[in-house]
């Protein structure tokens, strides 16, 4: 498996799983992905550990997850509008 | 230094902060070579309880270029796993360690060697153990034997990875108060008595990994080369340290946890490169970058501060050096691409001419029943710059480098300075004496047995 991974157009179920990996690395719950989370189901290939998710450039659209020994990236500026959001309290 | 605290990151993180490497056909084996990457700097004997280690969240690499390329073609790659035996002591050990199996040891060490060729990964040896720390008379009694048990067959080579006594000297606290040499303090700006070098790395051990393999292994056609003059003779080489992209303290284990990629942020080849010669803003970059990319570094190399600092530091001692405005294509030589034939006769080891730090060893040039510590400048090809060797006195070799006597072999135009053949930081090696057989480094000093330095504030 390659070490860097990137995720483009995510698509929105894709997002919503990255989301649920967001709000893992957080204490705080994405509003309003917080009800998506409530009704997404892990898929067969989700993370089984930890995952620590980074906003290298808040305005880039960009999240990086690192999970294990890779990097996966993902080009959503939705979603890391809301993590912003979430990390700004709201 | 030669690479010990060189960066400032890097200087925050000693279990991944390379401080040496050494390459050199071995002396008793010439049909091997070694290659020894240093790690982890100045470990004081007695700092226990927490006895230095490897780390377990770290991969070690040793690189070797063989294509011309500058690039990594053959790597041989080390992961370590520390076992905890006995979590409710305090102590390293609970009773005196007699061989390194020894169950009075509570943090064994293991590792497995991996060799990787063109991006395959074949591994050679899995856990192999360590050796202790050297503690004391009462905890590691004979450590002589402890070392020995720690060194391992590997192929038909062999393998070492454990605490040494520091090979390196210089007299760090003379070099970073402003650039002075004590030989010669009487010529400095600021002028204080002559006096004889004091060796900084004195009464300090490192951690070295060793490995000695077959050099038919390590060649681009895998033969022994015989002809120095071939461009197949010369490899480069040079040592990584690689991290998680990610660490993150986990409040519920109160311990560090690592996810994401391997990035690089040691890395080290010829001595004093990264500590020397590349700038502050730009060495923690300098030890992310692969060699093949240092293009972007060598103007550093071609125009170094060092060589415009010695004129100012020592008024009137150096005019020839302070006159000269071309590019050094003298160092450029000697640490980017390796010295080419017609140079000095009968010598070379360049890899090409992608400008890349490594030490660069011609594998025909047999080892020096004789060796003289100041290498190829002094008739001993077999000495850096071809490889490294633990004696080399690296130093004043590249002190005498930077200012300027060994620029006439590629611009004749230029007279070196009376002073450029006699600038030396005045230091010997003052640990225990190197070894002439595997793995080479003395034994590291002991915990009870080695007394602290003496400091004085003004």
């Amino acid at each position: 498996m390659k070490a860097v991974e990137i995720v483009t157009d995510t698509s929105r179920r894709k997002l919503l799983a990255a989301a649920g990996a967001g709000a893992a690395a957080g204490a705080v719950a994405l509003a309003p992905g917080a009800s998506y989370a409530a009704v997404t189901k892990a898929s067969r290939g989700s993370a089984q550990e930890g995952v620590v998710a980074y906003i290298q450039d808040h305005r880039s659209g960009t999240l990086r997850l690192m999970v294990g020994e890779r990097e996966v990236v993902v080009n959503d500026r939705d979603l890391v509008a809301r993590i912003l959001n979430a990390a700004g309290g709201k | 230094m030669s690479s010990h605290r060189e960066a400032p990151e890097i200087a925050k993180d000693p279990v991944a902060d390379s401080t040496d490497v050494y390459a050199f056909r071995s002396p008793k084996n010439p049909n091997m070579v070694t290659l020894i990457a240093n790690y982890i700097p100045f470990q004081k004997p007695d700092g226990g309880p927490n006895f230095f280690e490897f780390g377990d969240d770290v991969i070690y690499e040793i690189h070797i270029a063989n294509s011309g390329k500058s690039k990594s073609d053959i790597s041989y790659q080390f992961r370590f796993f520390t076992q905890v035996t006995n979590p409710k002591t305090f102590l390293y050990n609970i009773g005196p360690i007699e061989s390194i199996d020894s169950k009075n040891w509570i943090r064994p060490q293991f590792y497995s060697v991996a060799r990787v060729k063109n991006g395959k990964k074949t591994m050679l040896a899995e856990k192999l153990p360590c050796p202790p720390c050297n503690v004391g008379p009462r905890s590691t009694p004979n450590y002589a034997a402890l070392s020995k048990q720690a060194v391992h067959k590997l192929g038909k080579g062999k393998v070492f990875a454990g605490q040494r006594a520091d090979a390196f000297h210089v007299d760090l606290g003379s070099v970073f108060d402003l650039g002075a040499l004590r030989p010669f303090n009487e010529a400095h700006l600021i002028p204080l008595p002559n006096m004889k070098g004091v060796n900084g790395l004195q009464g300090f051990n490192v951690h070295s990994i060793a490995i000695e393999v077959p050099i038919e292994e390590v060649t681009r056609d895998g033969k022994m080369p015989s002809d120095v003059a071939d461009a197949g003779s010369v490899i480069g080489v040079w040592t990584t340290a690689k991290r998680q992209k990610s660490r993150i303290f986990n409040d519920n284990t109160a311990k560090y946890e690592s996810k994401g990629p391997w990035e690089q942020v040691s890395r080290l080849a010829n001595p004093l490169v990264n500590e020397v010669l590349i700038p502050m803003a730009d060495k923690d970059e300098w030890n992310h970058t692969a060699p093949r990319f240092d293009r972007r570094f060598a103007k550093n190399v071609k125009r170094p501060e060092l060589a415009a600092l010695l004129p100012v530091l020592y008024p009137g001692v150096f005019p020839n050096l302070a006159k000269y405005g071309k590019d050094r294509a003298d160092l450029i030589a000697i640490l980017m691409t390796g010295i080419p034939s017609g140079v000095i006769p009968g010598f070379q080891n360049y890899t090409g001419p992608v400008e890349a730090d490594m030490v660069r060893l011609n594998l025909a040039i047999p080892p020096t029943a004789k060796p003289n510590n100041l290498g190829l400048v002094a008739g001993d090809a077999a000495g850096f710059p071809n490889g490294r060797r633990p004696d080399d006195d690296v130093v004043t070799v590249e002190l005498r480098a930077i200012a300027g006597a060994l620029l006439p072999l590629v611009d004749k135009s230029f007279t070196p300075d009376a002073a450029a053949s006699a600038v030396t930081d005045g230091t010997k090696q003052t640990n225990a004496r190197t070894k002439n057989t595997f793995p080479f480094l003395g034994l590291p000093g002991g915990g009870y047995q080695t007394k602290p330095g003496t400091t004085k504030a003004s």
